[in-house]
């Protein structure tokens, strides 16, 4: 293989990562821009059942002040409504009719504070361990798997078939790469009727 | 002689049958008795014949109204049509009892007759396991919760169905969420099977992931309609409410999809054995604790119709369950040791590991959020509610994360992959993500997590679609046409292409759930004969109610227009039915009218004479994506499940030798060039 193309071959593999960066580099400046800088405009009915379905209506089974036809529900939002205009928070809503119904008829979703911030920090932090868990076992399997002056993974790519376009493979003249190559084809013709025709053809 | 009496003869000779299972094959096994195996074999077969003759016994008294049987009596109801008489064999405690054994032994019995596939070594213990599972519910179906028990005094009529039940969805619903919960019970038989005799071989591991694929696509297709259901029946415009009972039959899908997962792994690579046992373990234990949590009523929820006291009998099975699974588990566990190693984090098998960590973490999420009135009432003696803002707020991260996942693992070759062919495949979904988030604030979706949920989906999507058409394209160039190819791909590795399709239907259902979440229009209004409301450029046109009774209920109805960009689309009906028996409970009825994806739906909400009318009008955009999707996910299980053909087979086996790791890559139908 001559130099040439081993440039070619390296600065495409480039053009690909520098495309994929570029398209996460746009998704994240999309999303940036959507919590940063545009203003959320909801209206005042929007409002009302974003801070009505943080609620449970009371007398019902299981379902929210947004969601339950009862009587109570209605009137539940229309003082929602008129607190709203009132220009007040939803915390503080949320708070009113805690004090007013019971926090525990009421509050649909536990507290952030107190016994019930167990409910939240729980399986955030089983989920947050199980990563840390996760990094330190892959890490000790590596580290145990990687013979002593072996490539590291880097370096390797023993995985040809992925690729769909030789030509774009830059590293792909190793012997070793070679032999899996032949040993894919072969188990392909054994497996495949279509491939040993091609195989057969091709003689 | 009723034919309850038949019945009950019927379970007593089931349960005798089942214990003579379970000490003929076992100690057909110890002592290595051929004969007494086969023994075990026909008497399982007779407690699935005693089984469907006490079934029949029961949906005999229904038709035939012997209002003497309790049961029947408090279920049905002579004005009830046919099929709900017969529906409401598993409309209670009891009779879902019935139904539960009834399927259990059936589905032993499809065991028995393919059990030359499985290895012989474990065929005793999984029988065992089986029939001991059954012998549970037929001694609670004997003693405390026979559906065959008799009263002295008979009713002239009984009380008639749950008016939520009288509804198509009952014929179809229950009956596969039952099944779904039930079959779990095999791959967890196989899994003592194999934890008793040591062998974790590559057909049981073959045949296990078989049962669980069969027990993953019923629970899939029971959870789908049970959101169809909730959606056409119960009236709030939504289809799934994190209610103590949907989050039970979601937890054992959670631990199966996992288990799916990570076994490809332990295929592939004879890795993960421990863990792979865990889920399965997991995954039936969660499931009897659904049940149990179902009938006894410990936590509080919308959908139980069948409180009971039997709970603590579940209570006593789970904790068996869960004691015994963990001896033999303890007990097998310094003979379980991987076959391989570890090479990279950037493989499928890194990719395998995060969608285990996930689902893990949703489950435990889930059943965190579940069992936490119940902690927090035992700690500190206030109960509380934990709604869908909880579960919203926990799991729909994980799940964003789950479907990147899903678009990457594919992408990624088994032990380690190249980065640049990596960067390369990664590019092209990713671009699709980049400009599906920056056109859809064009179109004023300008909500972030809205936007975050449909860009993650147009990339798992992007790489699903595009690793089809590469798969295609490679056929294509050895002479097929583009269309043969892709059946041809579908048709020789089924497991990976029919996965493929199970992602793409998630990926469109989470679209739909998105959609019909965060873009959901409500509006309320009080209307006379000839005034309208707008909604979402939809006007709805009130003209009357109508009101009509029967003998046993009696319906309310408005009747509207519809009208759409000026024209007359439909009259429509909402209303609610009465019954007498139930008079407490009314049913609704709600019209859904379906433009494209969009849904307008209509409740009547409440009434006044025949002039007046509340009704209630949602507008939910994408929601048919979520049927869609679901189906799509039960046509790539079945497709997964189909059996392969032999040689296809034979092949397949000789490849996944874990020593030819390559040609290893090759066996679930890798594409190479």
């Amino acid at each position: 293989m001559s130099d040439e193309r081993i440039v070619k071959g390296s600065w495409r593999q480039r053009r690909s990562l520098f495309v994929l960066l570029a398209a996460l580099a746009l998704l994240a400046a999309v999303w940036f821009w959507l919590a940063f800088a545009v203003p959320r405009q909801q209206t005042l009915d929007q409002h009302v059942k974003n801070v009505a379905s943080q609620l449970r209506c009371p007398v019902c089974q299981g379902e929210s002040v947004a969601d339950s036809p009862a009587l109570l529900a209605q009137q539940m939002r229309q003082v929602i409504r008129e607190q709203l205009q009132a220009g007040r928070s939803d915390q503080d809503i949320v708070q009113y009719f805690a004090s007013r119904y019971g926090e525990q008829n009421v509050v649909w979703s536990p507290p952030r504070q107190g016994f019930t911030l167990l409910a939240w920090i729980v399986p955030i932090a089983l989920v947050a361990g199980g990563v840390v868990f996760l990094f330190f076992v892959l890490r000790d399997w590596q580290a145990s798997s990687v013979p002593v002056g072996a490539p590291g993974p880097a370096a390797v790519s023993t995985k040809p078939h992925r690729q769909n376009d030789h030509e774009e493979e830059g590293t792909s003249e190793d012997s070793a790469l070679e032999y899996y190559r032949a040993q894919i084809e072969h188990e392909l013709a054994a497996d495949d009727p279509l491939f040993r025709r091609y195989e057969t053809e091709a003689k | 002689m009723y034919f309850s009496d038949l019945g009950v003869i019927a379970l007593i000779l089931a349960l005798g049958f089942a214990l003579y299972t379970v000490v003929a094959s076992v100690l057909g096994a110890v002592r290595s008795a051929p004969q007494l195996v086969q023994s075990a074999k026909r008497s399982l077969l007779a407690v699935t014949f005693f089984l469907l003759l006490a079934s029949a016994a029961l949906v005999l008294s229904f038709l035939t109204h012997d209002f003497g049987v309790g049961y029947v009596a408090q279920h049905s109801s002579r004005a009830m049509p046919w099929y709900f008489t017969t529906a409401a064999f598993y409309g209670g405690q009891e009779g879902s009892l019935l139904y539960w054994a009834l399927m259990l032994s059936i589905f032993s019995a499809i065991f028995v007759f393919t059990s030359k596939r499985a290895p012989a070594a474990l065929v005793p213990y999984v029988m065992a396991t089986l029939m001991a599972t059954e012998a549970f519910f037929v001694i609670v179906l004997t003693s405390v919760s026979n559906p065959f028990a008799r009263s002295p005094i008979i009713p002239a009529d009984g009380a008639g169905l749950n008016p939520l039940l009288m509804d198509p969805g009952m014929l179809v619903h229950p009956p596969m969420l039952l099944m779904g919960y039930m079959s779990f019970a095999l791959p967890y038989a196989f899994a003592v099977a194999a934890m008793i005799t040591g062998n974790l071989s590559s057909e049981w591991l073959r045949s296990i992931r078989r049962w669980t694929l069969a027990a993953w696509t019923i629970q899939t297709t029971g959870l789908i309609l049970g959101a169809w259901w909730a959606y056409h029946v119960l009236g709030w415009g939504g289809y799934w409410g994190w209610d103590p009972v949907e989050n039970a039959a979601l937890l054992p899908w959670l631990t199966a999809t996992a288990f799916l997962h990570s076994t490809m792994v332990q295929e592939r690579r004879g890795m993960l054995k421990v863990w792979n046992l865990f889920l399965i373990i997991a995954s039936f234990a969660l499931s009897i604790f659904g049940t149990f949590e179902v009938r006894s009523g410990v936590i509080s929820s919308v959908h139980s119709f069948a409180y009971s006291d039997i709970g603590e009998y579940y209570l006593v099975f789970l904790v068996i369950v869960i004691v015994f699974s963990s001896a033999l588990f303890l007990w097998r566990l310094p003979q379980l040791r991987p076959e391989q190693e570890f090479d990279s984090v950037i493989s499928r098998e890194g990719v395998f590991l995060l969608n285990n960590l996930l689902l893990i973490g949703m489950t435990f999420a889930t059943l965190w959020g579940t069992l936490f009135p119940l902690i927090s009432a035992f700690v500190r003696g206030q109960t509380m509610t934990v709604g869908p803002p909880f579960y919203n707020q926990v799991v729909s991260p994980l799940i964003a994360v789950l479907i990147v996942a899903m678009g990457v693992g594919p992408l990624l070759a088994w032990r380690r992959t190249s980065r640049s062919a990596l960067w390369r495949n990664l590019s092209v979904p990713a671009i699709l993500a980049a400009l599906c988030a920056v056109v859809l604030p064009i179109f004023g979706v300008i909500d972030i997590a809205a936007n975050i949920g449909f860009s993650v989906c147009a990339f798992s999507a992007g790489a699903i679609l595009y690793e089809l058409w590469r798969g295609a394209r490679v056929r294509h160039s050895h002479g097929e046409p583009y269309l043969v190819a892709l059946y041809m791909l579908f048709n020789r590795y089924r497991q990976r292409y029919g996965g493929y399709l199970v992602h793409l239907g998630l990926v469109l259902l989470i679209v739909g759930v998105i959609g019909s979440h965060y873009f959901q229009q409500q509006r309320d209004a009080v209307l006379k004969p000839g005034q309208d409301t707008n909604i979402a450029g939809y006007r709805l046109t009130y003209l009357g109610n109508i009101d009509t009774k029967e003998s046993d209920k009696e319906t309310i109805t408005a009747q509207l227009q519809v009208w759409s960009n000026g024209q007359l689309q439909s009259y429509i009906y909402p209303g609610r039915i009465t019954y007498h028996n139930y008079g407490d409970q009314p049913a609704s009825l709600i019209p859904i009218n379906t433009f494209g994806f969009t849904d307008l739906y209509v409740v009547l909400t409440d009434w006044n004479g025949a002039a007046q009318a509340t009704i209630r009008i949602f507008v939910n955009p994408l929601v048919s994506l979520v049927w869609y999707g679901g189906v799509l996910m039960l046509i790539g299980g079945v497709i997964c499940w189909w059996p392969e053909r032999r040689r296809t087979l034979a092949a397949a086996r000789s490849a996944a030798k874990p020593d030819v790791a390559v040609g290893a890559g090759i066996a679930d139908g890798g594409v190479v060039v």
